[in-house]
Parts: structure tokens; C-alpha cells; sequence
């Protein structure tokens, strides 16, 4: 705000010092003698010429005012970037797949609910920390680790040698490792603590850890780099370095975590805007096709007038949202039908505001002078009608890619949208409502509600800067 | 005026028929098995004898026509799974008082927040609150409802410590589903509103008034928002239909027992007459909101007439 406002002084100080000039310089000429005040020209023929001439273009000045509107031209930005992004983020390196399930190798589970993050480290390991390590099945590059030395089943009689609220170090056949006492193995505490060893046993499944601390996710193994490790045969691992224990045996990270049957939310997320932006764009073009269409045909064919009145009349009776559940419920759900459903109602606006405009503006002089000129139809209504709509044409296909979005999410909230195997935005979030109840998973519905609120703004006031650009009263 | 009204009447007659007969005839479209609850079980000759008994191998004329006759009757068929065998008037005219209660409180809302905010933005054109009202405007319309329904129900609920679904015994459970459904109206209301104060304020009576010495607030009470308000009305019919597409929402996000859930809930059973049924409530009540958006506005505005001029083109 305070630049603005250094500005807009800045710029009333030059003009202040430029009236003061202006002034002197009058002051100066009246003491002038009036022959040397002016000189004959010759005639030039290109200087008379440039007076006969303006170079006023009606897209140039209305790109000038539209760049003037710094609010929307960063919204472009923003918007242009996310469209290329939205196209281009398959194919860059390390992005995982948007429908693919991603398994722990090792155990064959789903990472269901990984929380969003930037790297999939969930631990770190100073060097020299022991651990064991298993080769990973069709990936030589990681090892899965963890530090349980033994698991000892139900019942198993151990030696508690020093006993701990957290974790108590046990000596079972000889060696000696960790346990964790808490509600589930319940150790019990000795009559004398000083009185160790003493013997005590778990009623559940317990594990032996080589450090009172667990690094196995529980009980997922973890994941280091074959380089950061030393193992011998037995699989036993020495780390060279500080070690990074990761979830999953890549580098990749699950940036906005994943959903509860595994799959990548940022791979999700990005398809999905892919594809309610191609169900946007689409619905536009059919929109402006249509629309447009049977506009012209409504406000030029004076025949056809009362017939396109009553249809229109029918129609737009009948709530959108009906006829969009109506179509969507008779179709197979599907990314046809949707478009389809869409695009039965979308021309309505349209047409009815081309066909006001051509009927106010058809019996003009000028058109009329045309048409007794023999100039044809078509060449009337895309030269003489066509071109004063423009802008407003433009303002509704701006504003119905955000509302075909819209109706997307609605429709697939009442269960009639895509199938979950096409990602989307409807889709995305509509999965992610189910599990706002969970603190700890709202980002499931927090990302994609992001990225859509961005790109229907964006659409929506970059429409509206648009429109008032191509107003000509808005140009000087 | 009357015989404006008698000739809208039947015009809107006429598009009720047309809009029932045309969602019938694209209902008799729908895979059979939403007529059935147990279609799995059954053998060709009792299906074929159900959809004898619901007359629905009939040709489709005489189904429609049985079907209006019903209709004039208060007869909508029965549901087939919803709720088996009931008949569709009875379960809707328990859910329907429902629905049409928080309806009018969100609509009575929006006027409510939708007035003083589109006053307070004319006022104040191109200053702080104006531009506030611009933001909140813009989110409205850009950002899809679901979106913003969803986020008051998860923060509102947890910041007035109440449970996340609709109670009909607990009024406090009341506040926020009447509000997330006032807030598309609210938003249409003050953007509309805005626009014909700030153009009536432009004209020369108000200049006349101000030149005379009458009060600011005044002019803006008694001359400005009274005469914005008149093309406020032709706004009715699209706040009801706001209204009608915010409770299907709202009603099944937080299990109110109204129509709006009724319907996402039957179309998840695929229960045939449910949905048509209720679809043909929905249309109608769209038809009826123009209608009467057109004959209040007749009504309201003395300067509209409806009958042609002589010597008018």
C-alpha cells in the first residue's frame, strides 16, 4: 500500500513541476516577438496523412486495459501456470501414477494415509546405530530395515534386567535387547526394583529392539539407501553415516500424502484439475457453439422467434440442477454424460442474451444499409452483429468453466458423477468429506479444495477483469 | 392485470404438462430393476407380472395418462425401495414441511444479511467495505457450494462445540444449515442491490433532494433503497432456485430429514418413482417461483403494464 501511495505522490509532483514549467515557458513567449514565435512549414505530404489516421485498435486497447488491472493479470499468471503444470506434471521425473496403489514391498500393504509431507524420511539414525536389514524383492538400490533382534511369542518367559515406564531392557538366551511396556504387554513392575533380574513374560506377541527406541513404522519395515549401510550376510547392519529411515524405498515423497487405499493425493490432485478443466473447457466451447448458434438464428430469423421462445421458455423453467440430475440419473454415469447433461442446459444464457442484442441492434441504419447493399446473412451477422458481442460472449465462457466445475462437484456429491478410477475434483473432494470427521486426514479434502478454490477465482475474476476491458467505454 | 395473470397462469399450465410428460417419458427410459427391491431373486415370470400390476408394460400414453389421473388425485405412485411399498405422498408430505421451514429462514435470512450489505456497500462505494462485500461476493459465486458448505459444517460445528448432524429437537443444530443456505442468496441479494442503489443514486432526484436539504440517510432510506428494491423482486424466482439446489446440498451433508437429502438418498437406491416423483416436485416449484416473481413484479411497480399500448411497436 505505501508504494501506491509513493506513487501517486510521485506522480503529482512531476505533473506540479511540469504545469510550473509550462507556465514560465508562456511567461517567457509573451516577451517574444511574435514573427519569431512561428516559421512556415513546407507542405509534407506523410505528416498530412498522420492527422487522417488513428491507430486505435480495439484488441490492443483492450489487452492495455485489461493489463492495467494488476489483480487479474497475477491471477492469469497463476491460472496460466496451473493449466501448463496440470499438463505437464505426468511427465516429470518421480511422479507417481494418479490411479496407482502404492504397496509397502515388504509387507504387501497399502501406504493408505501417508500424512503429507516433503520427503519420505520418517526417522533419523545416528551413525554407528545397529540395525538388520532385508533385501527388498525387484530393488537392489534399498534395503528394508528395522532393529527388532527377535519376536518372541505369547507367554515367553524373559529376564527384565532394568525396568523402565517406556521400555525395559530384557536378557533373553543370552542376549540382551529392549521390549516396550505399555498398555498392551503390560510387563509388571517387581516387588523390589533394586531385586533385579527378575523374571517376567508378556501374554501377547512381543519384539526384542536392539535400542530402546522402535524404527519400524509399526511394523512396516523402513526403508535406507544401500549406500548409507554396512550388512554383512546374516543381515546385519551397521549404519556408515546418519542414516535416513524412509517409508517407501524412493526418494519421491507423497507431497500431499496419500488416500486411504494408497494412491499418490498429489498425482490425484493434479489429474483431477486436468480433468475438470477438460469438462470445463468443453462444456465452454459447446456452450459458445450452441449458444451462440441458436442466439443468431432466435434474434435473426424473425420465423423462428415464437418456436425458440416457448423452448427456451420450457426449459429455463425447470431448475439446471434438475435437469443435470435428471440426465445424469437416465445415462450411465460417466464422463459423456456429464459433459452431455452439462451442455443441455448451458446455452440457455447465452442465447437468450444474443438473441436481445441482435434484435436491438439488427434494424440499425447500418445493418439496414447492408442489407440493401445485397450484403448476405452470414456476412452480416459475423461482420455487422458478432463483433459488438464479443466481450460479453467472452465473459460468459470465462465465468461457465468455473460453474461447469461447479456442477461437476454437485453431481458427483449426489453420487452420479465420474467413477473414482477418473480422478477429479468433484471426486477428490467428495472422498475427502467422508473423512473430515479425522483431524489428521482433513488434508484428503483441504488440498483439492485448494486447488479448485484457486482456479475458480481465478477463471471467475480474470472473466470479469476481461469484460470491463472489453467494454469500449472503457477505453480512452 | 387480471388478464396478464390468467394468461401467465395458463402459460405456466402448459409448461408444467409439458415438463411432466417429458421427464416421465425419460424416466420410462431407466433400466427396469428400480421398480423391484429383490430383482435379483425373481424369475422372467414374476417380474413380468409386477410390471403388469404396476402398469408398466402398457404403451407410454396410457401410462402417463394413469399416471395425471393420479396426480389429480394426490397419488404418486409407491415406492419400490426406498421405502417398500409406501405410498411416495406420505413420505414426502412428512419431509416436505421440513424442508420448506428451513427454506423460508434461510431466504428470511438472506434478506436479512443481504440488505444491510448491499446498502452498506453502495454507501461506501469503492471504500473498505465495498471492497470486503466485492471479496465475499466473488468467493460466493467462484468457489463451488459443496466446497464452502462442507468447511462451515467441519469449523462451525467444532467452534459452537455441537454435533455434526441436523437435530429437529435442537434448535442450535438449526443455525448453521440455515445459513450456509442463506449465503448464496445473501451474496446475489447485496450484488444486485448494490447495483441499482448506485444507480439510482446518480439521478437527478437525488441531487434535487440533497440540493433541498434532505438528510443523507433520508435520501438513502426513503428515496434510494426504496426504489432499488422494486427490480429486487424478479429475483425471487432465482433465490428460490438457489434455495432448492443449496437444501439438496445441505439436507444430506447434515442428515436433515427433508426432501433435498430425500432425493441424493432414493437416487442412491436408484428407487425409479421416488426420483421421478420428487424431480417433478423440484420443476414445479421452479415454475412456480417465476410465476411469481412475474406477477408480484406486476404487482409491486405500478409503471409496468402489461397490456400493449395503442400505437405501440
Amino acid at each position: 500500500m505505501l508504494s501506491i501511495k509513493d506513487n501517486k505522490s510521485k506522480k503529482l509532483e512531476a505533473a506540479l513541476a511540469e504545469q510550473l514549467k509550462k507556465d514560465l515557458d508562456a511567461q517567457a513567449a509573451e516577451n517574444v516577438n511574435e514573427d519569431e514565435l512561428f516559421v512556415l512549414a513546407d507542405y509534407d505530404a506523410f505528416a498530412g496523412e498522420k492527422t487522417g489516421y488513428s491507430n486505435y485498435s480495439y484488441w490492443r486497447s483492450t489487452l492495455q486495459v485489461f493489463f492495467k488491472n494488476k489483480v487479474a493479470v497475477f491471477l492469469l499468471i497463476v491460472l496460466a501456470s496451473l493449466l501448463a503444470f496440470t499438463f505437464i506434471q505426468p511427465h516429470l521425473p518421480g511422479q507417481y501414477p494418479a490411479n496407482l496403489i502404492n504397496n509397502n514391498p515388504q509387507t504387501g500393504k497399502q501406504l493408505s494415509n501417508v500424512a503429507p509431507g516433503l520427503t519420505t524420511v520418517v526417522a533419523n539414525v545416528p551413525a554407528g546405530t545397529q540395525l538388520r536389514a532385508k533385501s527388498v524383492k525387484g530393488n537392489d538400490e534399498w534395503y528394508a530395515v528395522d532393529n527388532v533382534m527377535e519376536s518372541l511369542k505369547a507367554r515367553t518367559k524373559f529376564d527384565i534386567v532394568e525396568y523402565g515406564a517406556d521400555w525395559c531392557k530384557i536378557e533373553y538366551k543370552g542376549e540382551t535387547g529392549y521390549v516396550k511396556n505399555n498398555f498392551q504387554t503390560k510387563l509388571k513392575l517387581p516387588d523390589d526394583p533394586t531385586a533385579v533380574p527378575y523374571e517376567s513374560r508378556s501374554n501377547f506377541k512381543i519384539e526384542m529392539y536392539m535400542q530402546p527406541q522402535d524404527y519400524t513404522n509399526d511394523g512396516n519395515a523402513l526403508y535406507a539407501h544401500k549406500d548409507q549401510l554396512t550388512v554383512d550376510e546374516k543381515g546385519n547392519a551397521v549404519a556408515k553415516e546418519d542414516l535416513e529411515l524412509r517409508v517407501i524405498p524412493s526418494e519421491h515423497a507423497f507431497w500431499f500424502g496419500t488416500n486411504n487405499i494408497g494412491q499418490d493425493l498429489w498425482a490425484r490432485v493434479w489429474s483431477g484439475t486436468r480433468t475438470s478443466l477438460i469438462i470445463g473447457f468443453i462444456v465452454a466451447f459447446f456452450e459458445a457453439v450452441i449458444g451462440i448458434t441458436i442466439g443468431v438464428l432466435w434474434g435473426y430469423v424473425r420465423k423462428l422467434d415464437r418456436i425458440l421462445t416457448e423452448i427456451y421458455n420450457v426449459v429455463d423453467n425447470i431448475p439446471q440442477t434438475i435437469i443435470l440430475i435428471l440426465i445424469s440419473y437416465i445415462l450411465r454415469p460417466g464422463f459423456g454424460t456429464l459433459v452431455f447433461a452439462m451442455c443441455l442446459t448451458c446455452w440457455l444464457g447465452m442465447a437468450r442474451f444474443i438473441r436481445n442484442q441482435i434484435v436491438i441492434i439488427r434494424d440499425r441504419d447500418y445493418n439496414l444499409a447492408s442489407r440493401c447493399l445485397g450484403t448476405g446473412t452470414a456476412k452480416i451477422i459475423m461482420k455487422n452483429l458478432l463483433p459488438y458481442l464479443v466481450s460479453v460472449i467472452m465473459l460468459r465462457l470465462a465465468l461457465s468453466i468455473p460453474a461447469a466445475i461447479g456442477n461437476e462437484v454437485f453431481i458427483t456429491y449426489i453420487g452420479l458423477g465420474l467413477p473414482v478410477d477418473i480422478p477429479s475434483l468433484g471426486n477428490l473432494i467428495n472422498e475427502g468429506r467422508k473423512l473430515v470427521t479425522s483431524e489428521t486426514l482433513r488434508y484428503q479434502l483441504i488440498f483439492p479444495a485448494i486447488v479448485l478454490s484457486i482456479v475458480t477465482i481465478s477463471f471467475y475474476i480474470i472473466g470479469n477483469a476481461f469484460a470491463d476491458a472489453a467494454d469500449p467505454k472503457n477505453h480512452v | 392485470m387480471l388478464k396478464y395473470s390468467l394468461k401467465r397462469l395458463s402459460s405456466s399450465l402448459l409448461t408444467l404438462l409439458i415438463i411432466v410428460s417429458v421427464v416421465f417419458i425419460l424416466l420410462r427410459q431407466m433400466p427396469i430393476e428400480g421398480y423391484f427391491d429383490n430383482f435379483d431373486k425373481l424369475d422372467q415370470a414374476s417380474i413380468n407380472a409386477k410390471l403388469n400390476q404396476l402398469g408398466l408394460n402398457d404403451p407410454i400414453p396410457v401410462q402417463l395418462w394413469n399416471f395425471l389421473k393420479g396426480v389429480m388425485n394426490g397419488d404418486l405412485g409407491t415406492s419400490a425401495r426406498y421405502s417398500v411399498g409406501a405410498p411416495i405422498t406420505g413420505l414426502i408430505a412428512k419431509k416436505a414441511p421440513i424442508s420448506i421451514k428451513l427454506g423460508v429462514m434461510s431466504m428470511a435470512l438472506s434478506l436479512l444479511m443481504g440488505i444491510p450489505l448491499g446498502t452498506a456497500m453502495a454507501r461506501n462505494k469503492g471504500k473498505f467495505w465495498d471492497k470486503i462485500g466485492t471479496m465475499y461476493i466473488v468467493f460466493i459465486n467462484a468457489v463451488p457450494a459443496a466446497v464452502y458448505y462442507i468447511f462451515i459444517q467441519m469449523y462451525g460445528t467444532s467452534a459452537l462445540g455441537i454435533s455434526m448432524l441436523f437435530d429437529l429437537n435442537d434448535p442450535i443444530t438449526w443455525i448453521l444449515p440455515v445459513f450456509s443456505m442463506a449465503l448464496g442468496n445473501t451474496a446475489y441479494y447485496a450484488m444486485w442491490l448494490r447495483r441499482y442503489m448506485v444507480d439510482e443514486m446518480n439521478k437527478d432526484y437525488v441531487r434535487l433532494a440533497r440540493a433541498k436539504g434532505v438528510s443523507g440517510q433520508n435520501i438513502m432510506m426513503k428515496h434510494v433503497l426504496r426504489n432499488a428494491f422494486v427490480p429486487m423482486i424478479q429475483y425471487i424466482p432465482t433465490s428460490l432456485l438457489y434455495t432448492v439446489c443449496g437444501s439438496i446440498y445441505i439436507e444430506s451433508l447434515y442428515s436433515i430429514p427433508g426432501m433435498g437429502g430425500l432425493l441424493v438418498d432414493v437416487i442412491g437406491r436408484q428407487d425409479n418413482p421416488m426420483v421421478q416423483a420428487i424431480v417433478m416436485i423440484y420443476s414445479c416449484i421452479g415454475i412456480v417461483g417465476l410465476l411469481m416473481g412475474d406477477l408480484l413484479m406486476g404487482m409491486i411497480d405500478p409503471r409496468i403494464s402489461f397490456v400493449k399500448k395503442e400505437g405501440a411497436r
